[in-house]
């Protein structure tokens, strides 16, 4: 018995120190953004700040439009999160309960789509989007990432387990079909939906290779773009700077760090779904 | 009479059903389809950004790609995308496995732990990536403060060809432990007790469990693992373009940067298409495979 509790305790101690070694750059974001460019520089680091000063932080929200790129991640990532679950809800649908002929074949081509990633693609619908005049806009982030393949897929798999009679009893009750996929189906399989959109939201937070294709202004830059580029303007001062570097760092990544902890559970349980196929 | 009703009213179900799948296939077009045919189309012509005309030219790109000057470049490129792929897709295994193992038991702690060995993967990829650029840099960064402890010399991390892409694939291994180990951790609550008791009773020690019993009934996961591993870490641009922007000396000129240079630096539409289009047969090629593999090697049965 005893040596079963030394043996748990040898674990629990075994974990905490890997999951500090794993946090550890984390960590090490957050104090280097708290010290000032001199203790940055010492020889031998601090691992706590000396002080905590929030000087990096005045620096680089005055001298950068920090806002404006958050602002515009915002808009950017809830026009994707928008489109991409309207029309995966009713995609979904259409392939899980509803009938019409050709159905598998144009659901191999829904499936095909992640064959086919942006960063194969990119120049022609570069060529697109700067036809519109749409470079340095919203509408050009948003339209090329509002379908996803993989959100389709998901909730199609979960509208499958719906049984049917509840979609017919809708329909008894005089629900219209449109109205039964939002007020019976959706409800039905909220914890698949809520996953969609929250791995929507930070995918959409997230991105970095098509902004950085079609941003070259700050009118549209999102932050995730925003903090790369804020490191490129120090050039080669950047240990100098880096207290800024990782001020910066820690406000673009708070949203996302909130709501991951907020919904980790629907996160957590999207991914045993998706890795039990 | 009825009869006809009833068909009517099914053919307008059907219509309705397919035109909820519209929206999204209108998109899968003009962003997916559209483009992919558009890319052939673009390799086929002399086209760069310089020019507004471009001609039809034939196979002219994919002689430059194959026999001509651009050869070498798209083969070592092809090789450190392999080599990046091989090293990120080992590390996510290896990691995810053993903290599986470490992380596996019910406790409260142990729950916090587990969510904050899966958080690098969910923050911000350009936050991640330039605390690595920190962590690594030559002269202040406090990896090479650790060495200095353990008496060991400075490693410059990402600006010698001989770190360089271990330095990222590192990064990418240390963002993608924690979701591997998560993915295995469903699946060996999965695993029925009857085999590990079995076992057991057969005086099989925790290796050979693991070994014999528990990585079997794993491959599954460890295939579904290894093909989300490669399609995505075969894409790999973000890490490249902040952390080492393809160099030094371009050890860690990754195939979509490549790609992204020739198109908007050297302005060459033209080539870049080719390559482009090439990469995606390869892309293909690789799922196609690994699938065909699997179906037959893996057993489902758990």
């Amino acid at each position: 018995m005893s040596k079963k509790r030394f043996r748990t305790a040898l674990k629990t101690l075994l974990a905490t120190l890997i999951m500090l070694i794993v946090i550890f750059p984390l960590y090490w974001m957050v104090i280097t953004s708290f010290k000032t460019t001199d203790e940055v520089l010492l020889n031998t680091p601090t691992f706590l700040p000396m002080t905590f000063n929030t000087n990096a932080y005045h620096d680089v929200l005055t001298h950068y439009p920090v806002f404006r790129y958050l602002w515009n991640s915002l808009v950017v990532t809830a026009g994707i999160v928008f489109i991409q679950t309207a029309t995966s809800i009713l995609a979904a649908y259409g392939f899980s309960k509803g009938s019409f002929p050709g159905k598998n074949l144009v659901f191999v081509l829904v499936l095909g789509a992640m064959m086919i990633p942006i960063q194969v693609t990119f120049i022609p619908i570069y060529v697109l989007i700067s036809r519109q005049g749409w470079l340095n806009s919203y509408i050009g982030l948003i339209l090329p990432e509002a379908a996803s393949a993989y959100s389709i897929f998901m909730l199609r798999q979960s509208f499958l387990a719906v049984d049917n009679s509840y979609l017919e009893a809708a329909e008894v009750d005089g629900l219209g079909r449109f109205r039964s996929i939002f007020q019976v189906l959706v409800p039905m399989c909220r914890p698949t939906v809520v996953t969609m959109v929250i791995l929507a939201f930070i995918n959409g937070w997230n991105a970095y290779f098509w902004p950085k294709m079609i941003i070259t202004t700050d009118k549209a830059r999102t932050i995730a773009l925003g903090i790369a580029d804020i490191r490129m303007s120090f050039l080669s001062m950047e240990a100098l700077n880096m207290n800024q570097i990782m001020a910066a760092s820690c406000i673009a990544a708070l949203p996302i760090l909130l709501l991951f902890l907020l919904f980790q559970r629907y996160i957590l349980s999207g991914f045993s779904k998706a890795a039990m196929k | 009479m009825s009869v006809g009703i009833g068909k009517r009213l099914k053919a307008r179900r059907s219509a309705f059903d397919f035109l909820c799948t519209v929206p999204a296939l209108i998109l899968f077009a003009i962003f997916t389809y559209y483009p992919i045919a558009e890319l052939f189309r673009i390799s086929l012509t002399d086209w760069n950004l310089s020019r507004a005309t471009q001609n039809y030219v034939g196979l002219k790109n994919y002689e430059w790609l194959f026999a001509g000057r651009g050869w070498s470049q798209f083969i070592s490129s092809l090789q450190i995308t392999g080599l990046y792929t091989l090293g990120e897709v080992a590390l996510t295994l290896i990691f995810g496995l053993t903290l599986a193992h470490v992380f596996d038991r019910m406790t409260r702690w142990f729950n916090f732990m587990r969510v904050a060995v899966i958080m690098p993967r969910y923050i911000l990829v350009s936050s991640t990536s330039l605390v690595f650029m920190w962590l690594y840099n030559d002269m202040y960064g406090v990896f090479n403060y650790f060495l200095s402890l353990l008496g060991l010399s400075p490693v410059r991390w990402l600006t010698s060809r001989d770190t360089a892409l271990l330095s990222l694939i590192l990064f990418s291994g240390w963002r993608m432990g924690g979701y591997a180990m998560l993915i295995y951790l469903s699946a060996i609550k999965g695993i029925s007790e009857q085999y590990l008791e079995a076992a057991e009773v057969d005086g099989a020690n925790g290796w050979q469990k693991l070994i014999r019993i528990k990585l079997p009934l794993l491959a599954p996961t460890t295939l579904f693992l290894t093909v989300t591993t490669i399609v995505s870490s075969m894409k790999v641009f973000q890490q490249v373009d902040i952390l080492t922007q393809g160099g030094p000396y371009k050890t860690t000129m990754v195939m979509v940067y490549q790609i992204y240079k020739l198109a908007f630096e050297d302005h060459r539409l033209d080539r870049a298409s080719a390559e482009g289009f090439i990469f995606f047969l390869i892309l293909l090629l690789f799922t196609a495979v690994t699938m065909r593999w699997s179906n037959r090697n893996v057993s489902y049965d758990a």
